[in-house]
């Protein structure tokens, strides 16, 4: 029993790292239509900040400052909005598909950089020797995940309200003004670019955050954590609980992470020896069929959109009307 | 995705009904141990497939510790979170002490970090190569519970450096794969052609997956090396290896243990590996590599050519001699302990079957130690997990690879000491 809530927390705890990140790409995509189709390096960015900031020395890269682990996080969210800063600067002027080729090939030219530049991060052998925050008050077992969990959640829910708020904020109709006619809110004196690149910096700062907790967790980052397929896990993520709804891309994460790994876990339990050596192979065409079924027959998501008509007094029928 | 769930779990149980009468009990008892690696990749689910083969054997032999061995098995994906949740699975819902993998240093690592060393449980990977975590184990994070039977970087670019000595080249190319092993690998052998007075003319990162070389082979190339060494998989290095043979290039080469595949031979053509030498630790000059072979060709059909092979057999063999030797109910940290038991060099020699593990069974019962003859070699595992072992040089043939040279260990100790 204490062997199925252990697993639960450590399950749960990979799930509201990447409801993080799928939050901070719901501000993107969800709430101001840009398609971040690199994902994956600001995510990375966050990760190897943090580690490489919080680390002790390690020989041959860049690293061991050892800051307090809140300063930390803290500059790996920093080097995530950054980077998104530049990008941002260099590519928010395209559109869509554009957009996204362009944020796909800053991801791979990060994943390549890590892999390539042993000086600054180690290289393919990645950056280790990340003491995990508090571990020697709690140990190394089941109250040490237990605790990162609720911190975890803590920062999920905070999250959470924050992307709440601002949604229904004034900025947060502002956004949705973008999303649906650039020019529309242009001619009210608005500055869709500004608002563009304020929208993908808080996003990508979300995205590092995200990449910095799960550095923490598993106290190590490798080029191998930084491969395209993250940015398609998210992404599925959002698309399955409901591009434009917080609540949804919480559920998206959990939900498609557990399909992830229950059907890993299911396939390895109850097929026999033989079939199990092909149970990876299966688990893709499990996975790509929810999605595609997904999008085929409930594209809005788990959660649609819940459009909120701000102005009362004037209602939509009447509007009709006249 | 409640539907998914349950036609899972329906079509689960249907599998286990189906295979419920066949599996005969041996056992009154099951011990499991689990297995992260990567099946759904090609050259990853032979590793597997070998592992399960380790796995059979011990059980033919009765099983380890008093009771039958399962091998569960779950896929990495070369996923890092997707290796990590996998390997907790395994340790907190089946309850496993030992966990064979990763294959990926990258996947093996975080898995090492946050699951098994803080889960004490032993973690003995095949292939992982990384030399991350001999500074971990130097550093006495790994607890003692990490073991790797992947003893070939430090031993391979030896004897290649040796290889090239003994050829009398002047000057040598270097191809290696992008990854972790492989920049270790370019780095090792650099430093080994230096110190026996072979220049190095290039040394060019091949990145998997491109659709050409061209750019890369061209680099290389234009450096006129006598000789080009590679470190590469067989997908890449067929690629990389066709391009530069059809720009010239000379097919004086030496090659690392990984292309030791059909698959590389065949797409590449035999009458192009004419002066291919590749290089691999080797098996024991004992009949329990034969009977490796042997029993390897009468289940699978082929010879056991491909990456990883013979080091996941090893693996799992070894860490279940341990099992049997730490006796039932052991700990993952007792299990670690008892694997000096089961590699003592003073030990008695017990070959790597069936036979070979009821022979280690009496001479355990009996408080004695064994010396594990593995596929790889007499394994022998030092402070940080890592092992040495004898070296062999081979060349292609028609039907597989033949044996040009046999190093022992202690020519390779002591050339590896030459070097230094």
């Amino acid at each position: 029993m204490i062997g199925v809530i252990s697993y639960l927390v450590f399950f749960a705890t990979t799930a509201s790292i990447l409801a993080i990140a799928v939050l901070g790409l719901n501000l993107q995509w969800g709430n101001t239509g840009l398609f971040n189709g690199g994902v994956v390096a600001f995510f990375g960015a966050g990760a190897y900040g943090t580690l490489i900031l919080g680390g002790t020395p390690q020989a041959g890269h860049l690293g061991g400052f050892e800051l307090i682990y809140p300063l930390a996080l803290l500059g790996g969210m920093v080097l995530a909005g950054a980077m998104a800063w530049i990008v941002g600067l260099l590519t928010l002027r395209l559109r869509h598909d554009y957009l996204a080729i362009a944020t796909f090939g800053v991801a791979v030219a990060f994943e390549n950089l890590m892999r390539n530049a042993e000086w600054l991060a180690g290289g393919a052998k990645g950056v280790r020797g990340f003491e995990r925050p508090l571990r020697d008050a709690l140990g190394d077992g089941f109250t040490y995940n237990l605790v990162f969990f609720a911190g975890v959640l803590c920062v999920l829910i905070c999250v959470y309200f924050f992307l709440e708020r601002l949604v229904a904020s004034p900025f947060g109709r502002l956004l949705r003004a973008i999303r649906e006619d650039e020019e529309a809110a242009q001619s009210l004196g608005k500055s869709p670019a500004r608002v563009r690149l304020t929208a993908f910096v808080t996003g990508s700062v979300i995205l590092g955050l995200a990449g910095g907790l799960y550095g923490t967790f598993y106290a190590f980052v490798s080029p191998q954590d930084v491969l395209p397929t993250l940015t398609f896990q998210i992404w599925a993520m959002l698309i399955v609980g409901g591009a434009g709804n917080n609540r949804g891309a919480i559920l998206g994460a959990f939900l498609i992470w557990g399909a992830w790994t229950a059907s890993g876990w299911a396939l390895s339990r109850f097929a026999p020896v033989e079939a199990q050596l092909y149970t990876g192979s299966v688990q893709f065409v499990l996975i790509g069929a929810v999605i595609v079924g997904m999008l085929l027959w409930r594209p809005q998501g788990l959660f649609p959109e819940r459009l909120v008509v701000s102005q009362t007094g004037i209602t939509p029928q009447k509007e009709q009307g006249a | 995705m409640p539907n998914l769930k349950l036609m899972l779990a329906g079509l689960g149980t249907a599998l286990v009904l189906s295979t419920l009468g066949s599996a005969a009990a041996a056992q009154d008892c099951t011990t499991k141990i689990g297995a992260v690696l990567p099946t759904s990749v090609d050259w990853g689910r032979p590793i597997a497939e070998t592992a399960q083969f380790a796995v059979d054997q011990v059980n033919a032999a009765g099983g380890a510790a008093g009771c039958e061995i399962e091998m569960v098995l779950r896929d990495t994906q070369v996923d890092p979170k997707v290796g990590v949740d996998a390997a907790k699975a395994l340790v907190d819902l089946e309850g496993v002490n030992v966990l064979l993998g990763a294959v990926s240093s990258g996947v093996s690592m975080p898995i090492l970090t946050s699951v098994t060393v803080p889960g004490g449980v032993l973690q003995m990977s095949c292939c992982s190569s990384s030399t991350a975590f001999t500074g971990l184990a130097e550093e006495g994070k790994t607890e003692g519970l990490w073991f790797r039977t992947f003893a070939t970087t430090g031993v391979q670019s030896a004897v290649g450096a040796k290889v090239a000595q003994d050829k009398g080249f002047g000057s040598v190319a270097i191809l290696y794969k992008n990854d972790d092993w492989g920049q270790d690998m370019a780095r090792l052998i650099a430093a080994d052609f230096a110190a026996v007075g072979v220049d190095v003319t290039a040394s060019v990162a091949i990145n998997d997956a491109q659709p050409s070389y061209r750019a890369e082979v061209t680099e290389a190339l234009s450096t006129q090396p006598e000789a080009l060494y590679l470190a590469l998989y067989p997908a890449e290095g067929t690629a990389a290896v066709r391009e530069w043979i059809s720009l010239g290039g000379t097919q004086n080469m030496i090659l690392a243990n990984s292309l030791k595949s059909d698959e590389f031979r065949d797409n590449v053509g035999m009458q192009y590996l004419g002066n291919a030498l590749g290089t691999d630790t080797a098996s024991p000059r004992s009949e329990s590599a034969d009977a490796f072979v042997a029993a390897y060709q009468e289940r699978f059909d082929a010879e056991p050519n491909g990456p990883g092979l013979a080091n996941s057999y090893d693996a799992a063999m070894i860490a279940l001699l341990a099992m049997e030797a730490a006796g039932e109910g052991a700990s993952g940290a007792g299990v670690a302990a008892a694997i000096s038991r089961v590699t003592d060099p003073a030990g008695t020699p017990v070959s790597a079957d069936t036979a070979g593990f009821e022979a280690a069974k009496e001479v355990l019962a009996g408080g004695g130690t064994v010396m594990y003859q593995g596929a790889t070699g007499n394994v022998r595992f030092d402070a940080n997990g890592d092992v040495s072992a004898p070296a062999v040089v081979w060349s292609f043939t028609d039907s597989g690879t033949e044996e040009v040279e046999y190093i022992s260990l202690e020519d390779v100790d002591a050339f590896i000491a030459s070097l230094n």
